[in-house]
């Protein structure tokens, strides 16, 4: 191969390769974002009760996602740790919950004590069976959480 | 096919026989000069092919009119790409834009390359109108393209500042309020263009429509015609002269 023809193969190939970075990233941009639907509707075991003390708030996982179960004289709600105001994970902090992030402050119920975060955490369906808490799928009651919020539990 | 046959025997091709290599033949890959031939274009093609820059426009202050439209061209292809998702309605739009930079693969890439091409091409268009003047290339006979860059300069604006509504976040709203506040400070029809650039008294989804409109349709039309006679006299008039 002469110099001439290999450096021709060179600035070809490079351009082929520049021009990929341009193509590859708009063809992605346009192929629609999937939500996966497959693990939201599955009912999780998260544990015996008697490892969600009454009146505490505990954290836990629910396929990945953090969580907060409540035990109020036996009476399980379970809602996610995920802030709505920009999605850090909340902490338990006596008998609230505070952001780490922006210093939101939810209360034992899941509604908001305080901003920046405006929606309340959503709550996940849950029971109590056979001793153990059974976790099903998160439920958005109002229409405002915005998409990316809604993306956390993909 | 019949059709190149049929065009020689009417005469339409005045390039000769076909198939003879034309002086610029050589400077082109096979499929396009054939294109060239076939639609007789040699003569054009070779017109352009043939502009000598002058010595002294080839100093790097000579690029910023064509880095703005490189820019533009960026602009373009971003901003058709947007729109796929974008949702010029009050209650989506902010939704919209927020999936765009978070949700759709690779979006955050493309409205992060939009803004700031819209940034640089209003700061490039500046520094051409400042070459332009400091060069002396906006005098005789090339005044009309001056004023046709100044039209240039004023949809670049216009471009910025209807794009900037788009987002509908807090800034968006307040900018244009104040935006729209100074055109209905101007004597006598004031108050006319406020609400026509509002679509009421007050900022509204009206408001969203009409700069949606003119920033996605109104916009890109008036601006590729103005474009393209600003290069035709560019070409008529040649490069100007030295300092």
């Amino acid at each position: 191969m002469t110099r001439g023809g290999f450096l021709k193969w060179l600035i070809g190939g490079l351009s082929v390769v520049a021009l990929g970075g341009i193509v590859y990233p708009i063809l992605r941009f346009l192929k629609p974002p999937t939500v996966s639907t497959a693990t939201i509707g599955q009912v999780v075991n998260i544990g015996p009760l008697s490892s969600f003390p009454a009146g505490r708030l505990t954290a836990a996982t629910v396929n990945a996602r953090p969580v907060i179960v409540t035990n109020a004289a036996g009476k399980i709600v379970v809602y996610s740790a995920i802030c709505t105001h920009l999605g850090c994970v909340v902490a338990p902090s006596g008998s609230e919950l505070h952001c780490p992030c922006h210093g939101s402050v939810f209360s034992a119920a899941g509604t908001v004590v305080h901003g920046p975060a405006s929606l309340p955490l959503p709550f996940y369906s849950s029971k109590v069976s056979g001793g153990s808490v059974l976790v099903g799928p998160v439920t958005f009651t109002r229409a405002s959480y915005p998409t990316w919020y809604k993306g956390q539990f993909a | 096919m019949s059709v190149d046959d049929s065009a020689t025997q009417r005469g339409d091709v005045t390039q000769g026989d076909v198939g003879q290599d034309a002086p610029t033949h050589g400077r082109m890959p096979g499929a396009l000069a054939w294109v060239t031939n076939r639609l007789g274009m040699e003569e054009l093609m070779e017109d352009q092919y043939n502009r000598i820059v002058p010595i002294h426009a080839t100093n790097y202050i000579y690029c910023f009119g064509g880095i703005a439209f490189v820019l533009f061209i960026i602009l373009a292809i971003t901003g058709i790409l947007m729109a796929v998702y974008y949702q010029p309605t009050p209650e989506g739009a902010y939704q919209s834009v927020l999936n765009i930079s978070t949700t759709v693969q690779f979006g955050w890439w493309i409205r992060s390359i939009h803004k700031w091409a819209a940034t640089g091409m209003v700061l490039l268009v500046v520094v051409h109108m400042g070459r332009v003047f400091f060069t002396g290339a906006y005098k005789r006979p090339r005044e009309l393209n001056w004023v046709s860059g100044v039209f240039l300069l004023m949809l670049t604006l216009g471009f910025g500042f209807t794009g900037y509504l788009l987002p509908w976040d807090q800034r968006a709203y307040w900018a244009t309020k104040v935006g729209t506040d100074i055109a209905g400070s101007t004597p006598l029809i004031g108050h006319f263009l406020l609400v026509s650039l509002r679509g009421g008294e007050n900022i509204s989804g009206a408001t969203l429509g009409r700069f949606y409109d003119l920033h996605v349709l109104v916009l890109p039309v008036v601006i590729v015609l103005f474009l393209g006679a600003h290069f035709w006299m560019i070409r008529r008039h040649g490069i100007s002269g030295k300092l």
